[in-house]
């Protein structure tokens, strides 16, 4: 579980941005699935100290290869761009527990900024000429959008609307939006109720969104899964650092790892808004 | 070549080897079965248990430091009667020596801990955590106070047969007092240290980082805190001591040896390099051999002659 894997290529899509694209061969690509994550060491001195979890945004079992997308945030990401290709990066993966893939049927996809990579991942393994897919997106503007992979949705001919806070491109607001807009589109209650009733989602983005999104979706019946996103140490289950709350169907409060139990839940038994 | 002898006894606790796993780093044994057998270890010891279940602290609780990490897990835990009914029969085929870190936040609480837990069964001492930095009150609260240490230990000691452990709190002006202290009370074993209270803010939100305001130090950033107080209370208390505190390589297991630490113990480091406990374990083994010690205990508290 703890590979040494080349660096095939890691490059700027967009420098201002700080949007990074990291390809890796090693291990990892022969039984990771979509919505896991590799946990990686970004400097070989112990500062910065811990690891850096990323989710896993494309996989190429033929090839051995794994894709990641990163943008620099702080010490960790910066330093990742220092890794050139032909070295090795260590990495322990792939961990969690990943998407649900879908055979057949409908599925949303609700993505928040970069919280489109690890969605990716499951688009790729989607047999789409049996699921139909229809992808939400919101972001800040064109340019983030543009950067993260907006020309490799066109090319996949993918059925999607996106929003930006600053209307620079599609709706100008929030992906809530989008959504609200989508579900109202079926006119008909009653082809609107069969309609819905054959999707699912799938949601990733900042904790508000996805919050928001899992409560528009459990009013119209939609079952949706959230990828949660956590301050993270050990990746493994250990530490206890990186949890949420989950209510039971008993309705107990329990809390849950999300590098262990998650980090994909059902976007029903997350506790959003628990303070104690 | 000539074997060199690792066992390791600590006032009656054998170990096959002085390295043992820290409190709250290990979960109860089960996330690092993936990376190796635990059984190589000279020991487990579990995450911290208190009489009822507990949710511990909301997020965040993690920041990073220098060569370290902050946390504020807040002693997240299931709870004595799920400990026993769960977690201890499957601790019973792990093959190595259990230590089950016990907490509380009153003197009542460390009575009914100790005489609940059997005496015969694959737990071969208990760690009584008086260090806590985490919790509003027990825990560290009554580590810091000569008297209130003594005193838990003290009952503890009558609740049960099993050597006890007190793990100590760096957070106070005079280690030696304390660890002078619980060796009144009756503590078999010292282990030292817990995490260095500490606190971060962030620049965006201007607010603390940690859900809790202020969390526990660890990592290599404390290790010469750590190796410091090993040192002091080897030379004023004449019991067995457990040295951690940063410690990530078999260099450091060394100099914690030559402290006066005769076993030590791995925390942070497992979440960096999960395999940190083994390569310790093999490089005091060359160490010793390189060196002409026929046994890892030769080391202890060499640094004092």
């Amino acid at each position: 579980m703890i590979n040494q894997e080349k660096v095939i290529e890691n490059r700027a899509l967009d420098p201002e941005l700080g949007i990074y694209r990291l390809i890796l061969r090693g291990q990892t690509a022969k039984t990771a699935r979509p919505g896991q994550f590799v946990h990686l060491k970004v400097s070989s001195t112990l500062d910065p100290f811990l690891r850096r979890p990323i989710s896993i945004a494309g996989i190429n079992r033929q090839q051995g290869e794994i894709t990641l997308f990163y943008r620099v945030v702080g010490r960790g990401t910066s330093e990742l761009t220092r890794v050139k290709e032909n070295q090795t990066l260590n990495l322990i993966g792939p961990l969690g527990n990943g998407f649900t893939v879908p055979h057949e049927g409908k599925l949303l996809l609700l993505a928040g900024g970069i919280g489109i990579f690890p969605l990716f991942s499951l688009i790729e393994a989607l047999d789409t000429s049996k699921v139909k897919v229809k992808l939400l997106w919101g972001a800040e503007n064109r340019q983030f959008l543009e950067a993260a992979g907006l020309k490799t949705l066109l090319e996949k001919n993918l059925d999607y609307e996106v929003s930006t806070l600053d209307g620079s491109i599609g709706h100008k607001g929030l992906i809530t939006d989008l959504l609200e807009y989508y579900l109202q589109g079926f006119n008909n209650p009653s082809e609107k109720k069969s309609s819905i009733l054959a999707w699912r989602a799938a949601a990733c983005g900042p904790k508000a969104m996805l919050q928001a999104v899992t409560a528009i979706c459990r009013r119209e019946g939609i079952p949706i899964e959230v990828s949660l996103e956590e301050r993270m140490a050990c990746g493994v289950g250990a530490c206890l650092g990186c949890v949420c709350t989950a209510r039971e169907p008993s309705g107990t409060l329990v809390r849950k790892r999300v590098c262990k139990d998650g980090p994909v839940f059902d976007g029903g038994e997350v506790v959003w808004d628990e303070e104690s | 070549m000539k074997k060199v002898d690792l066992t390791t006894q600590l006032a009656g606790v054998k170990l096959k080897n002085p390295v043992i796993t820290s409190s709250g780093t290990y979960g109860f044994g089960e996330e690092y079965t993936p990376f190796y057998d635990p059984a190589l270890l000279g020991g487990i010891t579990v995450k911290g248990i208190t009489p009822l279940p507990r949710l511990g602290n909301p997020v965040p609780r993690i920041a990073e430091t220098p060569s370290g990490m902050l946390n504020s897990v807040g002693l997240e835990n299931p709870g004595l009667e799920e400990f026993l009914k769960t977690y201890l029969p499957r601790l019973e085929r792990i093959g190595t020596a259990i230590i089950v870190n016990i907490s509380g936040f009153s003197l009542d609480d460390y009575a009914l801990m100790a005489s609940s837990l059997p005496e015969h069964s694959c737990i071969s001492a208990l760690e009584v955590n008086i260090s806590c930095p985490n919790i509003q009150h027990g825990g560290m609260a009554f580590g810091t106070d000569p008297r209130s240490a003594e005193e838990v230990i003290k009952v503890t000691r009558k609740h049960t047969r099993l050597p006890l452990i007190a793990k100590l709190s760096p957070n106070v002006t005079d280690i030696v007092e304390i660890a002078k202290a619980v060796a009144r009370g009756g503590a078999d074993i010292i282990s030292l240290i817990n995490t260095l209270l500490g606190m971060r803010i962030d620049l965006k939100t201007r607010k603390p980082v940690l859900a809790n305001t202020m969390g526990g130090l660890s990592g290599p950033a404390v290790l010469p805190v750590a190796v410091r107080m090993v040192y002091q209370v080897y030379k004023a208390v004449d019991l067995p001591i457990i040295g951690m505190g940063g410690i990530s390589t078999w260099q450091d297991a060394v100099e914690f040896m030559l402290a006066g630490a005769s076993a030590v113990s791995i925390g942070t480091a497992n979440f960096v390099n999960p395999l940190a406990p083994l390569e310790i374990i093999n490089g005091l083994e060359e160490y010793c051999r390189r060196e002409g010690y026929g046994s890892v205990q030769e080391l202890v508290g060499l640094a004092h002659s």
